[in-house]
Order: C-alpha cells, then structure tokens, then sequence
C-alpha cells in the first residue's frame, strides 16, 4: 500500500508540471497586465510602462520568466536599476532577488493589488469552503434522500414528478436560476411585504457581521448550488439504488424474511452508495474554486470571482495559484479517494 | 464491511461539518479600535429590526445614552486594488485618497478652483513662490498638521516621497512628473519644500504632489522608511493595504477584501472634527447591484450612474443627481497611420471622408435616446474647461451633406448599396473596422451607428475589446496599438484637470523603435506637434489656453478628434448628505464637512 | 423473472423487478420478436430495435418532439424574420414590455427580441452542435490511438488528458477564452457576418469537453482489441488504421452517440455561462447566452430581457437531455443481445 501511495505521488509529479506550463502559456500570453494599471480609465504613459515592464521581470523570455516563477529568483543576482551590471549593496555585496519560487510556497505578488498571491487565496478561501462544503452536505443529505424514495417507490407518482423536476433541475442555465431566485425571494418578498432574503453580499453593512447575517446571506446562493446537483445525484442514486436492489443478495434478504428498512439502510445503501463515494471525492477539490457564476450573481467573495476578477486584469500570478492549488488538491484527493475504496470494496485493491 | 462503509461515510460528513463550521472562525472578526477613537462599532444595530434580519435575536439593545453614530455608505462597483496612493491607477482608490491621505499640497474645490491644502498658499510669481525663470517653485507648509498618530507631518515627508517614487527598488504606477520634468526636491527646512524642474514645467499645479492622476502627496516617512531599510522596497508594506496611520478627516480601520472598507472620524485634523463618525464603503459585483443599493436606501452615494438609471432613481425623491465635470470625453479617433503595417482604411487619408462620417451620424437623437438627454455633443475635447475654445461647434447631423462629400471624393453607391472607389487597379469598399470595449452602453452605440452609416452607403465591421486588451500597447500586440481599426471609440483623459495630451504627438507613435508610444492614431502633424511643445513651457495660464483654442480649432478641422459625446461623472447622492460639494478632480476633498440628516 | 412482493406491515414495499434502465418502459418485453415475427419476417437490425426501445420511451419521445419544435422555431423563425428586422436598432422604443407589436418585448436599443431569439437560437444550436463535433474529431482520435497502440503512446496521451481534467472546466475556459479574443476576425457566410468569436467558442468549448470521450472510446478500445475478429483482420493483413476505424469503432458507437448528445446541451449551456461572463459571443451575433449577458442590470426593469432567452436554453437542454436518456436506453448493449 506505502509504495502504491509513492508510485501515485510520483506519477503525479510530470502532471502537475504539465498543467503548470500550460496554464503559464495561456496566462502570460492573454493580454497586458499593465495596461489595466488604471482600472481602465487612464492608461499608462510610455515611460512608466518601460520602467514597470523591467521591474515587474514581464522584459525576461518567456522560460525565464517560467523558471523565476517555479524556483524563484534568490539565487539570482538582479539588475533593478537598468544599467547592464548587477546590483550591488552598500557592502558591495551582490543583491539577489526576494522570490522563493512556486515549490517553495511563494506564488509571487499579483500586479493588480501588489499582495502576495497566498495571501489574497488566504483571505478568500474560507468564504468559498463555507459556501461549497455548505452546499456539498445540503447536496449530498437531499440527493440521498431523494434518490432513495425515488428508487424505492419507482413508478410511483413521487418518482415521476421527481424525475421530471429533475431533468428540469439540470438542465437550467445557472444564471437563469439564480437571477430567477434573486427576483422572486428578494425583490418580490420585499414587495409583497413577506420576509424577504437579501440580493447579495456576506452581510449587511448596517446590521454588521455575525454569523446570523451570513448564514441569511447564504440561503439564496447555496439553494441555486444545490439544486442542479442534487438533480443530477439524486438519479445518479436512484440508479444505483435500482440497480443493488435488483441483485440476488437483496432477494435473499426478503426471502430470509429481513425487514425492508434493515434490507435497504444496512445492505443495499451501503453498496449503493460506493460510486457517490466516488463522484463526492473528485469533486471535493473542485469546491476550492467556487462557482464563478453565482458567485458574481451574489457577490460572494470568494475564490470563483477572485479567478475571474483578475483574469480580465491578465494577472497571471494570481491565476497561477489559484489552478495550482486546485491542481494539487485534486492529485491528492484522487489518492484519497482511491485508497478509500479500497477500504470500502474489499474485492478492490492494488498492489 | 458495512461497518467500515458506515464508519467511512459518517466521517466524511463530520470532516466536511466540521470544516464548514471552522470556516466561520477564520473569516475576519470585527477589528480592535484604534487608541483614542470614538467607539463607533459597526456591528451596532442602528435602526429598527429590518426584515432582512433571521428571526433569531440579532444584537444587544443600544443604551439609550450612546448617540446613533452616522455612517455615510458608499456601494462600489470595483474594490480598489491598493490604498497606497503611488501603487494604484484605479479611480475608485484615488478617490478615497481625500479620506485618509490627504496630504497633496493644494486641492480642487468643486468649482475646479485650486485651493491650498498642505501648503499654506498657491505659490505665484508675486508672492515669491516661483522663481524669476520658472524652474523653482516654493512651497511654505502649515505648521499645524500632523499625521494621525500625532506625529509632525514636514517637508521631509514630502522629500522622502520624492526618494521612493524615483527609487529603482519600488515598482510605483507612475512617476509623472519627475522622472522627466523635476530636476530635485529639497527641504530647506520643516515647513519649505523647493522643487526645482529642469525646464520650466507648466502643468504643475495639476501634478506636483497632488492627487489627481496617480500619486498623491505626501506619504509618512516614519512608518515607510523602516520598512523600506529592511525589506528593500516598499512594494508589499503592510502600511499598502491597510494604512492605519494617516492625515486626513478620516482614518483607515480595516478592509474585508471583497467585502467592505471602513474609514472611522479623525478628531484631530487640523480641519476640524468630520461631522459624521464612519464612512462605510461596500463593494458590490457591478452597477446594477449599486442600483439596487441605492433604491433601496442601502447606500448614500453611487458613482458613475448610466443614463439608463437615472429616470428610476430621480423617480423614488430620496436621491439627488449630480455631474461633475472629469475631462473625459467619449472620443472617436481614426487611424491615419501611413505605416502599411498599421495603416487604416485609405479613404480616411481624405479629410471630407472624415467629415462625412461624422455628419453621418445623427449623434443629438443617440444622446436623447440612449443618454435620456442628460448629457451633449462636445464641441472640443476640453469641453467645462477654460481651454475650450469656445467658437468651436459641433458638426450638424447633415446624411444628404455627407453623402455629397462622398460623392465628391470619389466614393460612389455600388450595387450592394455599399460605396466603393477604383484603387490602384482595385475595387475598395468603403467598409470600415469599428472597434471599441465591451461595455454595453458602447456596443449599443456601435449598433446605432452601423445602421446610420448604411444609410449614406457606408458599411461597418463591429469589433470589441476586453478593456486590458484595447488598452494594451504595441509590445503587449494590442490590436489598438498594431493600428488593426479604423475607427476606435472610447474615452479617456490622462491629466485632468491639466489640459496637456500626448496622444498626438509625432513621437509617440508606436512602433518597433518605440513599443510604447501612445499615439495609436498614427498621426503625424508638424503644425500640430509644434504647438503642443510651445503649451508645455508656457506658464503663464492665459497664453496657455489661447495655445489650446488653436489645438482645439485644429483637431476640429482636420477631425483628428470627434466627440460622441460629453461624458461627465454622474453620482447619485441622498437627500440625507448634506454639505456634500463634489469636484471633478478630488470628489471627496470637503469631507469633513458632510453631515447625515437623520 | 419477475417477482413482486408486498409487505402490508411496513411503509416500505420492495419491488423487485427486472431492471429496465432508467427509462420508464413497462416491464412486459415487447420488443423481442414473437415467435411469428422470427420465423416469418426478416430479423430486425440493431438499428431499429433501438428505434423501437426509443420509441416507448415516453419522455425521450417527448424531447424529440420538443427539439423538433425548437428546430422549427429558429429556421422557421427566419422566414418570418428578416435578418435585417432582428437586427434593426429604434434607440426611441427600447426596453418595452411584451406587447401585440413585440411579443417577447425589446431590448436596451429597441430591437425585438423575438426575432433576435431566432436567430440567436441558430447560433447557439450551431455553436452546440459544432463544439461536439471538435470534441468527436479530438477525443475519438486520441482515445482509440491511445488505446489501440497502448504502450508509451498511451501513457503519454492518458497524461495529458487528466492534466486537463484537472483543471475545473469554467476556469480553462475563462483563461481560454480570454487568450483567443481578439484572435479571429468576422467573417461572411451565406450573406452574412459573424463574429469570430463564434469560432473561439466553438474550438474552446470542443477542447474542454474531449477528455471524457477519449477515456470512455479508450476503454472500449482496450477490451474490443482482444477480441477474435481484431485477429482475424490482423492475419488478413488489414492495416492498423483500417482495424480502427473499420472494425472497432463501429463498436463504439453507442456510448460515442449518447456522450455527444449530452455532449451538445452541455455546450449550449456553457455557452450560456461564458458569454453571460462577458467573455462569448461578440456582436454583431447574437446568442442566447449573450442575450443573458448584461441581465443583471435589467433584474427588475425588463424581466423579459432575461426570461425569455433562459427559457428557450432551458427548454432545448431539457428536450436534448430527455433524448439522451433515450438514447442511452435504446442503445444498452445489453437489450440489443435479445
């Protein structure tokens, strides 16, 4: 098990360095980051833009400019001044660069906030997990319980109206659903006077922040998550459902004379539930990049429009990161997922 | 095994409720007070319980013995992406500038007049404050002013700016105007700053250590400098992000990244004590959530109000509209380049083609009806300034004396309706690359157009932009810049309130010699280049502006510039602001004067 | 077998039946030949078994129809609208709420958005259709070289597809989309222009949805090429790409046609997503997703401009998505062994 564990890692490595070239070719290559140094509304003079092109290190060829970002540029004497010689301190040492580079943990500064790009992560993603893992449970209690009724009562008039409003759930554009949420929750219980929930935001800036007002704020967002998933789970389950229940162990369980309640919790569920296992694992670390859709819709900060804020600055440092992060938390919870199901399938297992 | 399965899933629900209930902890929690504050907690409740809180109790009762601290709200459509006023270009962070760090030596009242701020008066010729050949300037500071953690804010602030700005280890926006115009900036002494320029400089009142372009004044030498000594730069102080020590009406307290700013009353401003306690500063996904802000009384102030809104907005009686004049002029310009690599349609090589165009274009019913009247056609593009050459008048919408022009210039109808024209051997169509961003107000006008055009036989190919591409510059293959347009639209004004442009300089056009030229438009006027040099070493302000008529009455002219439309900032302020007097450059300088009617 | 049981004591009854999918075909099996019908007729092809399998899918023939309908819709809808009509701008008649004149109302320039729903409906159809089609040619190739030549090759080519997958699909396509503007002029077909944004679309949304195909193609692959009649054309001396293309692919049908026809509502609504984000379809085309692009704005003032657009894309993902299910039923392998 400890080698298979290490031959994964391994094999994990040329891929994480692929998606990092890619990604860094499409990044750097998509637009000027400068250009957008005033917001657009004012562009940059010429001299300006030659001074920030040289100190950003956005002159270097493009390998360069790949190798400083993965491994940083301290061990690199640096030029900042522009005049053909490396710097030198007061000392007459020679002056080396500040960045530690990708392996090290430094995603550099962003050109647009001039932070460092792990803290601007830092800061946003504990809004995003609340919104996805909030969403992931309320996904995962309702697709379960509906699919199951669903299995169990198939053919039934529940199971058709579940299934119809199901394939209406996932196949609904997300903006549909949220604007259509939005104007009936929002504007409409406000007009008619009903307790109405808010348009968007973490909180109300004249209540404050509490926990309350973030839980309120969070209705809306986590109802249009949820409800295109749990359509396309909850017949995810029902299938599974259907299928273990169809198996020979089942009919020997009724023949046995085995109460149905112990029949589908104890035997049928469990085996059921081994591919959702599957599917909730791979898309764990998906929750890290929010939905950048509704996150816009319901100014949710978090990390979804933090990736589409700064594509539209080109800022490729942040967008960097971001993928990098998500990349690696994918790797890592395919092993997870993997090594969990060698637990739960004991007819699993790899060498 | 089914025990294992059990045991397996319970504990990744626990892990996943677990984490989504730690989660909460590590959001920001409401900040400690800075020493010797007002203790206006934002968390108070301020009204009556509103539906949009959860029936659950929400807050404590207020002790009936605290006054209700007032809280001017502001939505913005876009975060400012840093509060140091050197690493930022973005107009939503300058303007925040007059709140906390407003240290610029003079300010722009709303009647665009310059009054002293730092400085205890505008320097002139008379009082000694410009030398006798124009390349000294003297600035006396007041010697009341201090930063807001008492410390003394002298000219050595001023100086140690300067030293950042140039300092090779600091990638600051922009460093306009010193890396050219400022030869040195000295401090003869805690109150006199001496700028000496090496050519006398015309736009400095607009650009010294004022904060209308990027930069500002002053910023504090005793919290930057230590950093600047052991990290090398200053690029990523902490003092950039939340600058907690300034010298202004108001004080920084914190910044919820995505979320909210909060600036808290200074009472030591050498001004005066600011009427209201906070201004609340709420980020919001884009205009149309402002809107709703707005409507729904959510917030005090919106910034840059579309045409569209304002019917609705002037409809509920809570809001009043008010324009500030901001130099920006929604502009067309035509690609004039001769280059064949970035050359334009050649039928804007003739001035009349141009004209035509123009007269095409019946630009009063686009403003009535897609503006709701609220704004005009320019006449030139300094339009609100005294450097408005006021002779000058917009073309009159005229399609039969456009269509006569293109008869004239050998343009004539073709079969498909589209003009065309014999070229060296060639049939060319008169068919033009209109190309502008992807802001909806402008793809709607690009619609309008097209379909004007077609009715005086000219056809049109829309193309749009993402902002950070149109604006990208010829080293970055922005298509502006590699000339692949004909006519572009947008608005833009680099110096407001200075009049000075280079965008029609002969040497700023772009090319493998010069990747960052600006001069996209490709053009070449010696007349015109002759003039702009003369206005920038002409000081004195009356012979300026005549030198900017005759620009204007050129531009005009040739139609090396065409004005769509004035496009002034429009806000959205409420009845309850009073005292609110917003300028065009620093909107916000009279902050410490505004009070919340209750 | 069928075997019903019913338990009066408890809340739950447990029917154990034969499965039948998911569809909602009755239990009684009609489709395998009577005993007449086998020694009479000619035996039916897996064609039009699976045509009959479909054909009492309920919901699956109610999507057709749907889809028929929709189809109608955005060409039929072209006799009726001119181009011109759709696209002419009146700036004094914008934002109108549906009335007799303009049944869906106008938009923020005074065009109908009736007419624009047509034609926008071609373009997203075309852009959904289109992006499959990249996606086939893409993924097809690279799932069945990777699986047929094995070895290096497939190691190589399986790398790169899950590094692709790891990446969420809104982000590549957000940072694709954003490299490509700009890239592709307008161009004229049939008399008319298109943006060349189309084609962006198009090739990104195809390059971000080949990877499931390819894997699925590949595993099929893996277990077809063992089998006999894959030795038998190697000892008759058929060429590699013959085998491939000839023999195995055929084979493959099936999960190949069920993938591309969600394959297509999943594109129509991705095109929705990126062009509501700003980064799709530029004018002059119009789309139903960028018909949604600046709906934010108009949330309350003219609901219509949103409304109208998002339910046709909803309706055309449902009626594809019921086909599919369909589909997917009609072409189990496992019915066709009758």
């Amino acid at each position: 098990m400890g080698r298979y564990i290490i031959r994964r890692l391994l094999q994990a490595m040329p891929l994480l360095f692929i998606i990092s070239v890619i990604i860094f070719v499409l990044t750097t290559q998509m637009g000027d980051p400068l250009s957008m140094f005033g917001g657009g509304r004012r562009a940059l003079r010429s001299e300006d833009r030659i001074r920030l092109t040289r100190q950003l290190g956005l002159d270097k060829p493009l390998y360069m400019q790949y190798v400083i970002w993965l491994a940083g540029n301290d061990w690199m004497p640096i030029d900042a001044d522009a005049d053909g010689k490396q710097d030198v301190d007061e000392n007459g040492k020679l002056v080396y660069g500040t960045r530690k580079g990708a392996l090290r943990g430094d995603f550099g500064t962003s050109f647009a906030t001039r932070q460092p790009v792990m803290d601007m992560i830092k800061e946003r993603l504990p809004n995003t997990l609340l919104l996805m893992l909030t969403a992931e449970v309320v996904i995962i209690i309702s697709s379960l319980v509906i699919g199951l009724v669903s299995a169990l009562k198939q053919y039934s008039v529940f199971d058709h109206t579940v299934t119809a409003l199901s394939f209406i759930g996932f196949s609904m554009p997300i903006p549909l659903l949220a604007l259509g949420l939005i104007y009936i929750f929002a504007v409409y219980f406000k007009r008619w006077g009903l307790p109405y929930l808010p348009t968007g935001g973490m909180y109300d800036p004249q209540v404050g922040q509490s926990w309350q007002q973030t839980l309120w704020h969070m209705v809306l967002p986590v109802t249009a998550l949820s409800v295109i998933t749990v359509a396309g789970y909850s017949r995810f389950i029902r299938g599974s459902m259907l299928e273990v229940i169809s198996q020979d162990y089942i009919r020997t369980a009724k023949a046995k004379g085995l109460a149905d309640r112990r029949i589908v919790f104890i035997h049928a569920l469990k085996n059921a539930a081994l591919p959702i296992v599957t599917i909730i694992g791979l898309d764990l670390p998906f929750l890290l990049a929010g939905a950048v859709v509704t996150e816009s819709i319901f100014a949710w900060p978090g990390m979804g429009r933090l990736f589409y804020d700064h594509t539209t600055r080109s800022d490729f440092p942040v967008l960097m990161g971001i993928m990098m992060i998500i990349s690696v938390a994918v790797v890592v919870f395919q092993l997870i997922t993997d090594l969990t199901y060698t637990f739960l399938d004991p007819r699993i297992r790899y060498d | 095994m089914s025990n294992r399965l059990f045991a397996a899933f319970s504990g990744l629900m626990i892990v996943a409720m677990i984490l989504s209930a730690c989660a909460p902890a590590a959001t920001p929690v409401p900040p400690t007070q800075p020493p010797a504050q007002p203790t206006a907690k934002p968390a108070e409740p301020t009204k009556a319980p509103e539906p949009t809180k959860p029936p659950a109790p929400t807050a404590t009762p207020a002790p009936t013995a605290i006054p209700k601290p007032k809280v001017v709200r502001i939505a913005f459509p876009q975060e400012p992406d840093n509060l140091n006023p050197y690493y930022s270009n973005m107009w939503f962070a300058a303007i925040l500038n007059a709140l906390y760090i407003n240290t610029s030596l003079l300010e722009y009242n709303d009647k665009a007049e310059a009054i002293p701020n730092v400085a205890k008066e505008i320097p002139t010729a008379a009082n000694g404050g410009i030398s006798a050949d124009g390349k000294t300037i003297t600035f006396k500071l007041r010697d009341d002013v201090k930063w807001s953690d008492g410390t003394p804010l002298t000219a050595d602030d001023f100086v140690f700016t300067w030293q950042m700005v140039m300092s090779d280890k600091n990638a600051v926006v922009t460093r306009d105007p010193y890396d050219v115009a400022v030869d040195k900036v000295e401090a003869k002494d805690k109150t006199t700053l001496v700028v000496t320029f090496k050519e006398p400089y015309a736009p400095w009142q607009a650009k010294v250590f004022q904060n209308v372009s990027a930069g500002s004044g002053a910023l504090p030498k005793h919290i930057l400098e230590p950093v600047f000594t052991k990290d090398g730069t200053i690029d990523k102080a902490e003092w950039n992000r939340k600058p907690t020590v300034g010298f202004g009406p108001f004080v920084f307290k914190e910044w919820q990244s995505g979320s909210s700013i909060t600036f808290v009353a200074n009472p030591n401003y050498y001004k005066g004590k600011p009427k209201v306690d906070q201004i609340f500063i709420k980020i919001v996904p884009d205009d149309a959530a402002q809107i709703a802000a707005l409507k729904a009384g959510d917030s005090d102030i919106g910034t840059f109000i579309s045409y569209e809104d304002m019917a609705d907005l002037e409809k509920l009686g809570t809001l009043d509209l008010v324009k500030t004049p901001s130099g920006y002029q929604e502009s067309w310009i035509m690609n004039l380049s001769t280059n064949s690599k970035t050359a334009g349609h050649p039928a804007l090589q003739d001035v009349n083609v141009r004209k035509a165009l123009v007269m095409a274009v019946d630009r009063d019913k686009i403003v009535k009806d897609l503006l709701e009247g609220r704004t005009k056609v320019s006449a030139t593009f300094w339009e609100g300034t005294p450097y408005a050459n006021p002779d000058e008048k917009p073309l009159k919408y005229d399609p039969e004396g456009a269509k006569k022009l293109l008869d004239a210039a050998g343009w004539t109808v073709g079969k498909d309706g589209i003009r065309e024209k014999t070229i060296g051997g060639k049939v060319v169509k008169l068919k033009l690359r209109y190309a502008t961003t992807t802001r909806e107000v402008r793809k709607n006008v690009q619609a309008i157009v097209q379909q004007m055009w077609k009715a005086v036989g000219v056809d049109a190919e829309l193309i749009n932009h993402q902002s950070d591409l149109f604006f990208a510059s010829y080293a970055d293959k922005g298509p502006i810049a590699l000339g692949q347009y004909d006519i572009q639209e947008f608005s833009t004004n680099p110096n407001f309130p200075d009049p000075d442009i280079a965008r029609w300089l002969c040497k700023e056009i772009p090319s493998d010699a010069n990747p960052t030229g600006v001069n996209d438009q490709g053009l070449c006027d010696k007349d015109l280049d002759a003039l702009f040099a003369k206005q920038t070493v002409t000081v004195d302000a009356a012979a300026r502006t005549k030198i900017f008529w005759d620009i204007g009455k050129m531009l005009n002219d040739k139609v090396y510039w065409n004005s769509m439309w004035d496009d002034p900032d429009w806000y959205a302020t409420s009845k309850k602001l009073v005292n609110l007097k917003l300028s065009g450059g620093t909107p916000f300088w009279n902050a410490v004067e505004w009070d919340l009617k209750q | 077998m069928q075997v019903q049981v019913r338990e009066i004591r408890s809340r739950f009854t447990l029917h154990v039946l034969r499965p039948t999918g998911t569809g909602m075909a009755t239990v009684t099996d009609v489709f395998s030949p009577t005993a007449e019908e086998t020694l009479t007729k000619e035996p039916l092809t897996p064609a039009q078994l699976a045509w009959r399998r479909f054909r009492r899918h309920k919901m699956a023939m109610f999507g057709l129809v749907l889809l028929a309908a929709l189809i109608v819709y955005v060409i039929g809808g072209a006799f009726v609208f001119s181009e011109e009509f759709a696209n002419f701008n009146d700036v004094g008649i914008k934002l109108l709420s549906p009335s007799a004149a303009h049944p869906f109302g106008t938009d923020a320039i005074g065009r109908d958005i009736l007419a624009r729903t047509v034609y926008g409906g071609q373009i997203s159809l075309i852009i959904g259709l289109a992006a499959v089609g990249v996606s086939l040619v893409v993924g097809v190739t690279v799932g069945a070289v990777s699986g047929y030549y094995g070895g290096w090759i497939d190691s190589i080519l399986m790398r790169f597809t899950e590094a692709l997958l790891c990446i969420p699909q809104l982000f590549l396509l957000i940072v694709a989309a954003k490299y490509l503007s700009g890239k592709i002029p307008n161009f004229e077909m049939f008399g008319r222009t298109f943006s060349g944004s189309v084609i962006i679309i198009i090739l990104i949304i195809g390059l971000d949805s080949w990877m499931y195909l390819a894997r699925i193609v590949r595993s099929q692959m893996l277990s077809l090429k063992e089998q006999e009649f894959v030795t038998a054309a190697h000892c008759t001396g058929t060429s590699n790409a013959a085998i491939i293309v000839t023999h195995i692919l055929p084979n493959t049908i099936a999960p190949i046609i069920v993938n591309a026809t969600l394959g297509v509502a999943n594109a129509i609504l991705t095109e929705a997503y990126i062009s509501f984000l700003g980064l799709g379809v530029r004018p002059p085309t119009a789309t139903w997703g960028n018909m949604l692009e600046n709906a934010n704005r108009y949330l309350e003032t003219a609901p219509w401009m949103w409304f109208f657009p998002g339910m046709l894309i909803l309706l055309t993902v449902l009626a594809i998505n019921f086909v599919g299910d369909g589909l997917r039923d009609a072409l189990d392998p496992r019915a066709m062994v009758e």
